[in-house]
């Protein structure tokens, strides 16, 4: 197909990566940058800033409480949702049909919105955690359900589903034995995908972060947002750490389709 | 597929329409049912004085103005990388999928940060710009500077939902094209471009949606001083001197019409499109 290759599509390409790259590669300038006043160029290049930045304890502790708090609603969005597109795909495909159609609530329903209505729900019983950190893992897990639903549905229609739970039938093999030991460990790879990229994903949440919970557990996009005003070499530091941890996570994920890809 | 065992197995969802119930259709219930309420009544108050109101006319104005414009920049460069990667081989397109995700979630504060590294009143561009004479002064914490900072994940956002659309074209049916004498250009105009319109015009809805709903970059760049829907209704929730939960219900509600019209007539579309 090398033929259709248009010059005009390459530099389209290389045009789109430099401009995704130029405020990246202008913060990390400006992180390793010293007596930088004025000019183009700066006077001297050095690393001292990231010491400052990743042994400050308040650094640690937001980032610690962003994995932790992520880490809680992946393992509650797990329990809750990926038994039901299971249950959905196997038996109860009306079900199934309207699990595709929320696939887009988050674009549909954006979370200032939901923020909005959350501030009422969570102010009075049953779930009267106003400002408590658990209000960000509940009100993390809906967030996680396209990427769930999506991935553990790829994997689903992977496998023949029906033809395995006729074959069980006929071997007098209960449902819940297949599902456990065949179907669950083959869609395991399309789960550890979801929660990867949810986990890149919940990192950079800010409004309910804000808007719920506020500065008394400050999340990693919190501590940001407090130290946007700090000297331009720090937060640049800030910054450049956060997008290093978001390439690496999105690398993870990748790898992880890479392996599956190349497997089947 | 009616067997003994599924009514039971359906029990397997149980927990998380529960979840949806409590976390999803709960919460916009009380939005809705919040929306008609002024100082203690029931009324439309809430809801006149957004329609009535000069200042809260003109936030929906803005966020429209800003979503259209970088809704349009996102789709017609989305659409560019995604067949320019259709003619690469899987590694460029795997590292351009992963750049793109990782734009889509470097949105929000960060990137804010980032752009006023770049363009900021000391930013490195801004700086090299003004020393080759080819601007004067750019302010990037203004309207131009939100609708810079949109494109930036709007772009990142339509690049990841166009190339699973454009894959569902055939090769064959471009090689065919390329042997009859259609060049590329002319392919896609005529041929590729209205084989996918009706999801072209569902991403597209999803992409000013997504737009529309954007905070955090908006707060973390221009702070309140631009306009828009989103920094109203968090300022109204606040707590401070403008408090109205019950006004910010209201535009949340007008919000959420905004964006649920178009994307329910383009998912109609599209149902069309299987039958």
């Amino acid at each position: 197909m090398t033929t259709t290759r248009h010059p005009a599509l390459t530099a389209t390409l290389w045009l789109a990566a430099i401009l995704m790259l130029l405020p990246v590669l202008a913060t990390f300038l400006n992180s390793i940058a010293t007596g930088w006043t004025g000019g183009i160029l700066p006077s001297g290049l050095s690393l001292d800033a990231y010491q400052t930045i990743l042994s400050d304890s308040r650094f640690q502790s937001a980032l610690l409480r962003s994995i932790v708090v992520a880490g809680l609603a992946l393992f509650l969005a797990c329990l809750l949702i990926v038994p039901a597109v299971i249950a959905a795909h196997l038996y109860w495909p009306a079900l199934d049909t309207w699990m595709a159609r929320l696939v887009i609530l988050p674009y549909a329903v954006p979370t200032i919105i939901l923020m909005v209505g959350y501030l009422r729900v969570f102010s009075a019983p049953p779930l009267q955690f106003s400002g408590q950190p658990i209000v960000l893992v509940l009100t993390y897990v809906p967030l996680c359900f396209p990427m769930f639903y999506i991935n553990v549905k790829n994997s689903l229609q992977a496998l023949d589903t029906t033809e395995l739970l006729e074959a069980s039938r006929l071997l007098g093999i209960g449902d819940a034995r297949l599902l456990r030991r065949v179907i669950l460990p083959s869609i395991f790879p399309g789960i550890a995908l979801a929660v990867v990229l949810n986990f890149a994903g919940l990192m950079s949440e800010f409004v309910y972060a804000r808007m719920l919970v506020g500065g008394q557990f400050e999340t990693l996009q919190m501590y940001m947002f407090a130290q946007r005003d700090l000297s331009g070499r720090l937060s640049s530091v800030i910054v450049t750490v956060y997008f290093l941890i978001t390439l690496l996570i999105t690398f993870a994920a990748f790898r992880l389709v890479w392996r599956t890809e190349t497997k089947s | 597929m009616s067997h003994h065992a599924s009514p039971v197995m359906k029990f397997l969802a149980a927990p998380f329409l529960v979840m949806l119930a409590g976390l999803v259709v709960w919460p916009l219930a009380t939005v809705l049912i919040d929306s008609f309420s002024k100082s203690g009544a029931w009324s439309l108050g809430n809801y006149v004085e957004i329609l009535t109101s000069a200042y809260y006319g003109q936030s929906f104005v803005n966020s429209l103005l800003i979503s259209v414009v970088t809704t349009a920049i996102g789709m017609i460069f989305g659409f560019l990388i995604a067949v320019s990667l259709r003619y690469r081989k899987g590694g460029t397109r795997r590292i351009a999928m992963a750049l793109a995700n990782i734009g889509a979630n470097f949105a929000g504060v960060p990137l804010a940060m980032a752009l006023v590294f770049l363009l900021g009143l000391n930013g490195t561009l801004t700086l090299l710009l003004k020393a080759s004479g080819l601007i004067g002064s750019l302010n990037v914490y203004s309207l131009t500077g939100l609708i810079i900072a949109y494109c930036y994940f709007q772009i990142a956002l339509a690049v990841l939902l166009i190339i699973p659309v454009l894959d569902a074209i055939e090769a064959e049916l471009e090689e065919a094209a390329s042997l009859i004498g259609v060049g590329t250009t002319r392919f896609w105009l005529r041929v590729g471009l209205p084989v996918v319109a009706r999801q072209m015009i569902a991403i597209t809805t999803l992409l000013f949606a997504n737009a529309m709903g954007t905070y955090a970059t908006t707060l973390a760049l221009t702070g309140t001083s631009v306009n828009v829907v989103t920094i109203r209704i968090s300022e109204l929730v606040s707590g401070d001197v403008f408090s109205d939960p019950n006004l910010a219900n209201a535009i949340a509600m007008v919000l959420l019409l905004v964006l649920l019209v178009p994307i329910l007539v383009s998912q109609l579309l599209l149902k069309g499109d299987k039958r």
